[in-house]
């Protein structure tokens, strides 16, 4: 065989030798166990801290805050969504929840922009009575209703 | 943290007041940004300038000797710096590795790592070492300081450059450029296919798509290739090869035209079909794109040097003036092509998916998909083909066999 093929063949054999053992290396060993993605990945999660206690937590102790959410549009919030992760608080009352913005929390969803439906309640805050946080007059839980 | 939350809220209202229409909460903000325009630009570059070595090697096309070795080095450059856009758009470039340790056949992020790897190593770098082969041996034995061990190493210790051993070269560098072109569409028109088979987006959706970046690519290969071989030549103070560049010009022209052909197929497919997305494309090119389409990209990237290209075939009165006119041409293709690409990929993110309003692309001055980034990127790869050109052309191969035609 030639010397310039002979050659490459070699370079060629050790550039697929090194692949393979980089791939040996690299590649997380639970790789593929269970389908395209690390396995032992599933474990790491489970070790995260858990932050959000869900609905019916919530429920367990704040019924009537429940009653009167479910007569408005925003029953179909979650309470965390915009009272932030509870699982401290609902294992430990006396851990106080965070306190939910400044009174003007609602500007998060409810500023007009022109990216949101337009039935969508919207306002411009800077017109839509200044000076005043929202909750002065709607209640969070039934915004339709003064606090 | 804060204070990102709120220049971000700020870039977001400023953003906002540029919305047009009515669009998704989550097409405000782009999420390809020019980094992504300048992948397929260089790919294209790639691809166009070995194809043009292929016409010298495959084809026969004698009056591009001048130009093969220069071709060549061109590809391998610009295709050293092809991913960096792709990395730098990452979010966490230290994990590139893993696309190809881990690669999935669904990925065409996947795959194209592969079908970059084979062009590389199976076409480019073999092609060069078979045909440098000869010259690494003779370089190894003459060049002085540390050029020496340098060409000493890229022999890869084979020495032989008997008769024989050197018509083996020559057969071995023929048939990798037979596979070579094949593969150099493959590795565009994949470039092409990515967007192409995104079937949500209209602007990008269409089979055409891997055939017009193929086009596209082989018109920007060759302008680059008329201006690096007169720069080159300038910097170089040697005669221009008037015959080569007068048939780089004629490639120029034949590429240009068939590529206008294939987009204005496009469109006319586009109007006749005249599907639900074709009012906001249309809106789209004569509003948010028209500076960018019609100006740039079809006036001065495609009509003004194809007229000018075409003029230059009946009139052939004044070499230098000819070689300016050359010039400009590749110069205004160059950026023609640049601004193709940017109203492929920026373009088929500005309107919504609703079809019913347009989103604004902001481009940052610094950061990692900043402007000067982006320039940083496309200056990189002539600073390489520069120190190649530097290294492995030496400057009597840069005169053909024939001079200028009024010289």
């Amino acid at each position: 065989m030639p010397p310039q093929i002979t050659r490459l063949l070699l370079v060629t054999v050790a550039i697929v030798v090194a692949y393979f053992t980089a791939r040996h290396f690299l590649v997380p060993a639970s790789f593929g166990q269970y389908g395209w993605y690390r396995a032992d990945a599933l474990k790491d999660y489970q070790l995260l801290p858990i932050n959000y206690a869900g609905q019916a937590a919530c429920a367990d102790c704040h019924e009537e805050v429940i009653k009167k959410r479910a007569k408005a549009k925003h029953r179909s919030i979650a309470c965390e969504t915009c009272h932030g992760p509870l699982y401290a608080h609902a294992n430990d009352p006396t851990v106080k929840p965070a306190k939910v913005g400044n009174g003007n929390f609602c500007v998060r969803c409810h500023e007009a922009a022109p990216a949101r439906p337009e039935k969508f309640p919207q306002v411009v805050l800077a017109d839509h009575n200044p000076g005043q946080k929202c909750t002065e007059c709607h209640a969070p839980h039934l915004p339709t209703e003064a606090p | 943290m804060i204070a990102l939350l709120m220049a971000h809220k700020e870039a977001s209202a400023e953003l906002l007041q540029h919305v047009q229409g009515f669009i998704y909460p989550n097409e405000l903000n782009l999420l390809w940004s020019v980094l992504i325009v300048l992948y397929p630009y260089l790919t294209g570059l790639v691809a166009g300038a070995f194809i043009m070595a292929s016409l010298e090697r495959v084809f026969n096309v004698k009056s591009l000797k001048p130009i093969y070795r220069l071709s060549m080095l061109t590809s391998l450059a610009f295709l050293l710096v092809a991913p960096l856009p792709l990395l730098g758009h990452l979010g966490h470039p230290e994990r590139c590795y893993e696309v190809m340790m881990t690669p999935h056949a669904t990925s065409p992020m996947a795959i194209f790592g592969f079908v970059y790897a084979w062009y590389l190593m199976a076409v480019l770098l073999l092609e060069l070492w078979f045909d440098y082969r000869k010259d690494f041996v003779e370089w190894s034995q003459t060049a002085a300081g540390w050029k020496r061990p340098l060409y000493s190493l890229l022999t890869l210790g084979v020495r032989d450059v008997s008769e024989k051993a050197l018509r083996l070269d020559d057969k071995m560098g023929r048939i990798i450029t037979i596979i070579g072109i094949p593969s150099a569409f493959l590795l565009h028109g994949y470039v092409g296919f990515i967007f192409g088979s995104v079937k949500a987006n209209p602007w990008w959706g269409t089979v055409l798509m891997p055939i017009i970046f193929i086009f596209s690519a082989m018109v920007s290969g060759i302008a680059l290739l008329m201006f690096l071989y007169l720069v080159t030549c300038w910097l170089r103070k040697v005669t221009v090869d008037m015959t080569c560049l007068e048939t780089i010009g004629k490639c120029l022209l034949t590429a240009l035209v068939v590529d206008f052909s294939v987009e204005a197929l496009d469109w006319i497919h586009r109007l006749y079909v005249a599907d639900e997305s074709l009012d906001v494309l249309v809106l789209l090119a004569s509003g948010k794109l028209y500076y960018s389409l019609f100006l740039v990209q079809m006036f001065l990237g495609m009509l003004v040097p194809a007229l000018c290209l075409a003029a230059m075939i009946v009139y052939k009165e004044g070499w230098k003036r000819r070689q300016t006119a050359y010039f400009v041409c590749s110069l205004l293709v160059l950026i023609g092509i640049l601004a193709m690409r940017w109203n492929v990929v920026i373009g088929g993110q500005l309107f919504s998916k609703s079809l019913r309003g347009f989103t604004t692309y902001k481009l940052e001055l610094v950061g990692q998909e900043g402007l000067l980034m982006a320039i940083l990127l496309v200056l990189l790869p002539f600073v390489i083909v520069s120190v190649m050109i530097w290294l492995f052309l030496p400057r009597a191969e840069m005169t053909g066999t024939t001079r200028a035609i009024d010289d």
